[in-house]
């Protein structure tokens, strides 16, 4: 019974962590239209740079996060400009493509400036717990957990009670209908996705402590990603969560009760049933702009 | 108040108007009419900045707009309503109106302010401020647009078959609004398929056919003249319309959607 407590506790510290990871890729879909394959690489990316400035400063390795959420910012709204709204004005369908072309050539960016050699950052909490009774809880999970849904509440908030986020969700809603209310789509458009490469700075800080890197590890990380999404519903920021500690659970509890080698199949395992018996996502949910309501 | 002179513009496939003139004066309602692909709305759009004119100019009040982006038209004073999709269905009815004052957003006193006025002319709009638009009925919908249409208190509306897909009350619904709207100092300007709908509500009209404008009149006078009746009515007198509201009929603006409801 403790070991089936002590895995559903991991399972949902970690289901939060992975919510926050996908919450980005969801809301760029939800509001735009584009399945952003190089999300799984900003996530590294900001694996990176959390790792990087942890080295050097000995800060928390969570806390630079919120650095390297900016940073990301910036990268998304680059990525933006110059690849996909280039690549939409000519054929929307070829963003799936773009940003794949995106990854492919991001993860060779990575390796020449940081390496190919496994990196993860250690902080002091790293490896010790809380317990309760005969119970432990990971600090490090724990914290990751909280900070990933403090950032998913910030996000939430925003979209709800922020012009930017009403403009966003109008634009979800109808872009022409923006237009005629003096929203520059264009621009929240870039905003937008700007800011869903930015949950990938807390989600790349958090998986630095969390887990063993490497540039190509977004493979891994962009199948998690979209299992997340698939079972959730895409699109949907409620539903992101849920699938999310769903994919944690199923995860934990096969690595406990099961081989820890098939962990790794899990996402995929989740997404093949999915795709064959709910395509809507567990949760029914629809598609396009539920992420509006966020 | 508008102008429009020897406009030129279309959608890439063709221009739809050619070598408009148009003359809207201020403080009026003024309805156009014309056959399906006359370029009705696509005057409204080339007013309004989704389409820029290839030739020719558009001026608001002596100065030129034509080229300018939807915002910016906005910014000069007018506001459209579209045809379709004109709030967002997911969000509330408080947001929508928020989002009417866009523009404005950074000067909250303003947008409250100018919120609750619209509240005391539409009930509606505070009487459904959480429910999401979409849940809201053809008619209400309309309502809570021209409520938000007017959010920037613009010196003008442009108003797409604001009539379309409804039923004869929530027309006359739109009717009174309508006539609300110009009482309350906005010029109008309207594209309308009902054609004696359109021109007993507006105070001037204008015919259109093939994106030129054919006769412009005092609707009264082209509501009278027999080619209009051959052109649009299919005889020499028209016929009754079961479908027209009569003036005043409507229940006032958003003021009993219980009511409004059970008629739609």
């Amino acid at each position: 019974m403790t070991l089936l407590l002590q895995t559903l506790i991991f399972g949902c510290l970690i289901g939060g962590v992975y919510a926050l990871m996908s919450s980005g890729f969801t809301l760029i879909f939800g509001v735009m239209d584009v399945i952003n394959l190089a999300q799984g690489c900003l996530l590294i990316t900001g694996a990176y740079l959390s790792w990087w400035m942890w080295q050097r400063t000995g800060l928390d390795p969570l806390l630079l996060g919120v650095l390297s959420s900016a940073a990301l910012y910036g990268i998304g709204w680059l990525l933006y400009k110059g690849v996909v709204a280039r690549v939409q004005r000519v054929d929307p369908g070829l963003t799936l493509v773009a940003t794949f072309a995106v990854a492919v050539a991001g993860e060779g960016v990575i390796a020449l400036v940081f390496g190919t050699s496994d990196r993860s950052a250690t902080p002091s909490y790293f490896n010790t717990s809380f317990h309760l009774g005969s119970l432990s809880v990971p600090k490090a999970q724990l914290y990751a957990c909280i900070g990933a849904l403090v950032v998913l509440g910030g996000l939430y908030a925003l979209l709800r009670g922020t012009f930017l986020g009403r403009a966003i969700r109008a634009c979800a809603s109808s872009r022409g209908g923006a237009e005629l209310v003096g929203i520059d789509v264009e621009r929240a458009m870039a905003q937008m996705f700007a800011l869903g490469a930015a949950t990938t700075g807390f989600g790349g800080a958090a998986l630095s402590v969390l887990y063993q890197f490497l540039p190509d590890s977004q493979d891994i990380w962009i199948g998690r990603v979209l299992c997340v999404v698939v079972l959730g519903g895409l699109g949907s920021l409620p539903g992101a969560l849920a699938g999310a500690v769903v994919l944690g659970l199923g995860e934990a509890l096969t690595s406990t009760y099961w081989d820890v080698r098939w962990t790794t199949a899990v996402p995929y395992m989740l997404i093949l049933a999915i795709l064959l018996l709910r395509p809507q996502g567990l949760f029914g949910i629809t598609l396009r702009r539920e992420g509006a309501r966020a | 108040m508008i102008e429009m002179h020897s406009v030129v513009a279309g959608y890439g496939g063709g221009d739809v108007l050619q070598g408009l003139d148009l003359s809207v004066r201020p403080g009026t309602i003024t309805c156009i009419v014309g056959p399906n692909g006359a370029g009705k709305s696509t005057v409204l759009r080339a007013i309004s900045g989704q389409i820029h004119p290839r030739e020719g100019e558009i001026r608001l009040a002596g100065s030129a707009i034509h080229g300018h982006s939807p915002a910016a038209v906005i910014s000069a004073g007018i506001v459209q309503v579209p045809q379709h999709n004109g709030l967002f269905a997911d969000l509330t009815v408080r947001d929508n109106m928020l989002l009417g004052g866009y523009l404005i957003r950074r000067d909250k006193a303003r947008l409250r302010r100018r919120i609750a006025e619209l509240e005391e002319v539409f009930p509606i709009v505070r009487e459904r401020a959480d429910e999401k638009a979409a849940n809201l009925s053809g008619g209400q919908r309309r309502i809570v647009e021209f409520a938000r249409a007017l959010v920037l208190e613009p010196r003008m509306v442009l108003l797409d078959e604001p009539t379309l897909g409804l039923d004869p009350k929530a027309s006359a619904l739109v009717f009174d609004s309508t006539r609300m709207m110009r009482d309350l100092g906005t010029t109008v300007l309207m594209v309308e398929q009902n054609v004696r709908f359109g021109l007993r509500l507006a105070s001037h009209g204008v015919v259109m056919e093939r994106g030129r404008v054919l006769l412009a009149d005092s609707s009264e006078a082209l509501l009278a003249r027999p080619d209009m009746a051959a052109m649009f009515f299919g005889s020499s007198a028209p016929p009754a319309d079961p479908a027209e509201p009569e003036p005043g009929t409507g229940t006032g603006p958003g003021t009993d959607p219980q009511r409004e409801d059970a008629h739609l």
